[in-house]
């Protein structure tokens, strides 16, 4: 879900740097007056964690393999303000060391995998969590957390390339939810059962997020990374700025892609229209499916 | 256990790593800025980026093959994204083929950057730069404490893999892998908490000190200067 550089129109990409760099400067703010120093190298480490976790993959549809996000989870250990910080941390890390997600497209992927997912992740959990010592209700919950924040992240992720006019959100809508509603219940899965393990082991961490009251901070953040983000939208949909990759799309694209009307984006999908390409994007990710498949089974036959 | 494939060749010695971190993440910020404001009918600037990219790299030491190696990582998943373009109606290929090499690009001069910069002095100038100290400090510990987790993983998987023959049912996994990834994370806490007590017993003032500092010298704005002008040309002559 790493966006790379190239595909965010500037305006997109720029736009998101600058919520995510001022989610960022009034993150870092609150957890300096709030937490205590030793929330500091625990954030270093948990991000450490989320990195060195992301290489323990599981697979799950014949070979394409998954792997946990963190956001909820972190949300749901931290608090949604630091998780977002740590998210961040682990973005900007991959992007510098493993150049997964681009260096102007930094801010839309802070955007998508850190603030969309911790605070999704958190409000979720918030909602139908109650503390019945590591039972039914906290896997529901957590999964229900992780699970959204996935979905939720990557209708962001769909939103912004169909705004930057990269793919129509017709088509990338669709695809995004569908692919990532998959990969999610994973991720839920994950989330409770490292959840579970923690109540069963350490119930005392488990316990803290009803401590944690609703401050201006994450009220703030939620709306930073909600209301904000439909503004932008509309602005970026509505505006006449020029743009490079708007101006190559105007001419004779298709109906839905016109960057420039922010109506039609959101209007309902009528996917027929692009059968043709929905057909081909199906069959893509059945190929894939399958060749994983293949390498798959013969590794498990080793 | 081998794992130093992150910025394997930031140590090096060339004119490149020389320079001071903050011109580095400038120059080519702007660089990739420009490459991405390459308009799609303009072909010579991608070739006069694609100069610039290799001359770079040839200034750097890098070796080509570790550049191409990681790039090749990464663009499958480039390839994927823009897979919906080539339909477009009209200039579908001309848009695709622009996004992709906008993107290659990108990620070459992004390869660079990590590999002609040791992280502690990227770090440094970001904080300069004006990067939160919170911020910048989860990187440094994230920088520092990646390796003893990814250790801990990877020792974690031997000692199951160890243990069992296939794989389970997906439930059974998932609470495998959920026990796995708890104990991981308990670990993590408890060593936040020695590190605090480790830092708070040395009286730590919470930044990473850097022995010998690096100062601008006259390569820095005679880059920036060289930079700027090799992008003003890709703009306006070809």
């Amino acid at each position: 879900m790493h966006i790379p550089d190239g595909f965010l129109s500037n305006r997109v990409a720029v736009a998101f740097d600058a919520i995510s760099g001022v989610g960022i400067l009034l993150s870092a703010r609150r957890v300096k007056l709030e937490a205590s120093a030793r929330a500091v190298p625990m954030m270093g480490v948990l991000a450490a964690f989320v990195f060195a976790a992301q290489m323990l993959n599981f697979p799950v549809l014949g070979g394409t393999s998954g792997h946990l996000v963190g956001g909820a989870l972190l949300a749901i250990i931290l608090g949604p303000v630091p998780a977002v910080l740590t998210m961040a941390t682990v973005i900007i890390a991959q992007a510098l060391f493993l150049q997964d997600g681009g260096l102007i497209a930094l801010g839309a992927n802070i955007f998508n995998i850190g603030g969309v997912t911790a605070f999704s992740g958190y409000a979720v959990f918030r909602l139908l969590w109650r503390n019945d010592g590591g039972g039914r209700r906290l896997t529901v919950a957590a999964f229900a957390a992780g699970w959204i924040s996935m979905v939720l992240s990557a209708a962001g992720c769909a939103v912004e390339l169909a705004v930057s006019g990269a793919i129509p959100l017709r088509l990338g809508l669709p695809a995004m939810v569908g692919y990532h509603a998959l990969i999610g219940i994973a991720e839920g899965g994950l989330t409770a059962s490292v959840l579970a393990f923690l109540a069963r082991v350490r119930p005392d961490l488990i316990e803290t997020p009803r401590r944690v009251k609703l401050g201006a901070g994450e009220w703030a953040g939620a709306f930073i990374f909600v209301a904000i983000p439909l503004l932008i939208l509309a602005l970026a949909g509505s505006s006449s700025l020029p743009d490079p990759l708007q101006k190559l799309i105007e001419p004779g694209s298709a109906p839905s892609a016109k960057a420039g009307d922010a109506q039609a984006l959101f209007s309902t999908l009528r996917l027929w229209e692009y059968s043709w390409e929905f057909a081909a994007l199906v069959a893509v990710i059945f190929l894939v499916f399958l060749a994983g498949r293949i390498v798959h089974g013969g590794k498990a036959h080793r | 256990m081998k794992h130093s494939f992150i910025d394997r060749y930031a140590a090096l010695d060339s004119p490149l790593h020389l320079l001071d971190a903050r011109t580095k993440l400038l120059g080519f910020t702007v660089l990739i800025g420009a490459v991405l404001l390459v308009p799609p009918g303009k072909p010579f600037a991608f070739f006069a980026y694609f100069f610039l990219t290799a001359a770079l790299m040839g200034i750097s030491q890098v070796p080509l093959t570790f550049v191409v190696a990681r790039t090749l990582v990464i663009l499958p998943f480039v390839l994927l994204a823009g897979l919906a373009l080539p339909w477009r109606t009209g200039d579908g290929w001309t848009l695709f083929s622009t996004l992709l090499l906008r993107s290659t690009l990108s990620l070459i001069l992004l390869i660079l950057l990590t590999n002609t910069t040791r992280f502690a002095e990227l770090l440094r100038g970001l904080r300069k730069l004006g990067c939160p100290r919170i911020l910048a400090m989860n990187l440094g510990f994230l920088y520092r404490y990646l390796f003893v987790l990814t250790e801990e993983v990877m020792r974690m998987r031997q000692a199951r893999d160890c243990r069992r023959v296939g794989s389970a049912r997906p439930r059974a996994e998932m609470k495998l892998l959920g026990s796995m990834l708890g104990t991981l994370l308990l670990r993590s806490f408890e060593r936040a908490e020695r590190m605090y007590q480790a830092m708070l017993s040395r009286g730590s003032s919470g930044d990473f000190p850097i022995l010998a500092p690096r100062r601008f010298s006259w390569r820095d704005p005679a880059f920036l200067a060289g930079l700027g002008l090799f992008i003003w040309m890709a703009e306006f002559l070809t």
